[in-house]
């Protein structure tokens, strides 16, 4: 005779799945070509002077984040072919779905060595490269440019492969998002207190803050706290949205819910983002006080 | 063990499947029928990947509609679709491995050993460590099935699983199912009416989402006897004609002209004349109008 009571979920499915999908990740040829940039640049940072907070940070973030996007992103995808015979299988989606967004935390960790290399090893000429920023702003800017880009990118991949079957949208995606930033600082390199393009300078996953120019730093407009909150904002809304897709009636309703208060909370850190900080952009010299500009 | 109740499903504004009453239990019940009959939706159907349009399905006393329970039926269950894709760069262990954690193998030691368990079964443990893309369509076939045979389940559904594989290894996997069947409940459909003849006990005939049979293999053959004979021409008033290896002609029909050679019928024979609607002598739970 069959025995029909339900057996209880088996405990530590998702720490082995994770281990898996990590161990599949690591091994991806994107992401290893990432860490290994990473590396080379951190390894070039330790020989130079660099000119202002903002430089060299675009490298852990181009190649940790947006790298590991396409990488996460793919790795995603690649059990769609199976996705018959595994979506049948007693572990739910959203268990391996958990287990992909956990795998992030290895592109996190490599981003946090990152930073803390990039702190070690930097050499700076004054307060003054680091623009007209407080202890706590300086410390917001690099981690939203070194350690929540690295976090962000492999969520985004991970949100963006469970509902898209097609290889060439992560790499799209990766260029379009890299346009963006280029466009909305190069406008700001212009229009350096200019609300729109304050405005769609903070409406990205990743900003610049401060840019070398004439023998000075110009540090602008927002608020590098309020940014990465906005940043983990949209971290979070990338979890959601993987965990909406094959979610039953019941989760779906209160990922939906969940979904609508991080949106919100994304709003108010992105306002936060535009009102914060400098009002006005300013230029810092060694020995001088910031001027506006 | 397994009862649907005036299942349908609907695709659009078609039904794929419609009034499909059935009881399973332990044994072989092979599903038979031409493309498009619904062989693939009830099979999914069995598998919880589809839920029914109308109707109730129990498998093992759960409702696959209630998300716990369904987990549960999931628990007990391997099941091989029609068509599997492949991850690129796994190796045929790597992938089986991995359906075995997604089915709960959380200890490794043991989960390794079931692989290897499941892989030997298949005859495919002496290409364990190839990449998949360099493994031949009917051992891709096979490992496909393996990740089914996962835990010995007590469900086992499976959308042809002998295609593309070899006559050495057909006869393999037929143990392979027979086996299982012992303690199981096994659903295949198929295309192959030799494998339902040499593994089943029990055939659905399926047809424009309806059941046309539901009986015995060797009951269905029967209702072929007397029809079936041999000839140097075919027969124009034949439901079917061909060619034979012999060089002589195998001709299926409602009756058979007298004085012919008349041959004992297959499966197959019987299967064409039910399709060809000149079944007769309804079982009790056989040809259903």
């Amino acid at each position: 005779m069959i025995v029909t009571a339900i057996r209880p979920r088996m405990p530590g499915t998702l720490p082995t799945l994770t281990w898996h999908e990590t161990r599949r990740y690591v091994r991806s040829p994107v992401l290893l070509l990432a860490l290994a940039l990473t590396a080379y640049a951190i390894y070039d940072l330790s020989r130079g002077v660099v000119a202002d907070v903002d430089e060299l940070p675009t490298y852990p973030a181009s190649f940790l984040g947006g790298f590991g996007m396409v990488a996460a992103c793919w790795l995603t995808q690649s059990m769609q072919r199976s996705a018959e015979a595994l979506n049948v299988a007693p572990t739910p989606a959203r268990v391996r779905t958990s287990a992909l967004c956990l795998m992030a935390a290895v592109p996190f960790a490599c981003g946090v060595l990152s930073l803390l290399a990039v702190v070690m090893f930097r050499r700076v000429d004054g307060d003054w490269t680091e623009g007209a920023f407080t202890t706590t702003d300086r410390f917001a800017v690099l981690l939203s440019q070194v350690a929540i880009p690295a976090l962000g990118g492999p969520l985004l991949g991970i949100a963006v492969g469970r509902w898209v079957r097609a290889g060439w949208i992560a790499p799209a995606l990766f260029l379009i998002i890299v346009g963006w930033v280029m466009l909305a600082n190069g406008l700001a390199d212009t229009y350096r207190n200019s609300l729109p393009v304050l405005l769609m300078r903070m409406f990205a996953p990743f900003t610049f803050f401060t840019t070398w120019t004439g023998g000075g730093v110009q540090t602008w407009r927002g608020s590098p706290v309020a940014f990465l909150g906005w940043q983990l904002c949209l971290c979070a809304l990338a979890v959601t949205v993987a965990l909406l897709r094959d979610t039953d009636r019941s989760r779906r309703r209160r990922l939906l819910g969940c979904l609508f208060v991080v949106g919100a909370l994304a709003v108010v850190t992105w306002a936060l983002a535009v009102t914060g900080g400098l009002h006005h952009a300013v230029i810092t010299y060694p020995g001088g006080l910031p001027q506006p500009i | 063990m397994i009862r649907l109740s005036d299942v349908g499903r609907k695709y659009g504004r078609t039904w794929a499947l419609s009034g499909v009453d059935v009881d399973l239990s332990t044994g072989v019940v092979g599903l038979l029928g031409p493309n498009g009959a619904g062989k693939t939706t009830l099979l999914r159907l069995l598998a919880t990947a589809l839920a029914p349009t109308r109707g109730q399905i129990s498998v093992f006393d759960l409702d696959p509609q209630i998300p716990e329970q369904r987990t549960a039926i999931r628990r007990r269950l391997g099941y091989l679709p029609q068509e599997v894709g492949f991850p690129r760069g796994f190796t045929a262990f790597a992938f089986v491995d991995y359906v075995a954690v997604l089915k709960e193998w959380t200890h490794s030691a043991a989960r390794h050993a079931e692989v290897r368990r499941v892989l030997d079964l298949v005859g495919l443990s002496s290409i364990a460590t190839k990449r998949i893309r360099t493994l031949s369509g009917g051992q891709r076939r096979r490992l496909a099935l393996a990740q089914a045979l996962l835990g010995t389940p007590e469900l086992l559904v499976l959308d042809e699983p002998t295609t593309g594989v070899d006559p050495e290894q057909r006869a393999a996997l037929r143990a392979v199912l027979a086996e299982a069947a012992r303690t199981s409940i096994v659903v295949l459909a198929t295309h192959q009416t030799e494998d339902v003849a040499a593994l089943c006990e029990r055939v659905l005939v399926l047809d424009s989402g309806q059941i046309r049979y539901d009986g015995p293999v060797r009951e269905l053959t029967r209702h072929a006897a007397g029809r079936v004979w041999l000839a140097d021409q075919p027969d124009p008033a034949a439901r079917a004609s061909w060619r034979t290896g012999t060089g002589r002609y195998r001709n299926i029909a409602e009756s058979a002209p007298p004085d012919v050679e008349l041959v004992e019928p297959s499966l197959e024979d019987a299967y064409l004349l039910l399709r060809a609607g000149t079944g007769t002598t309804p079982h009790s739970q056989g040809i259903r109008a």
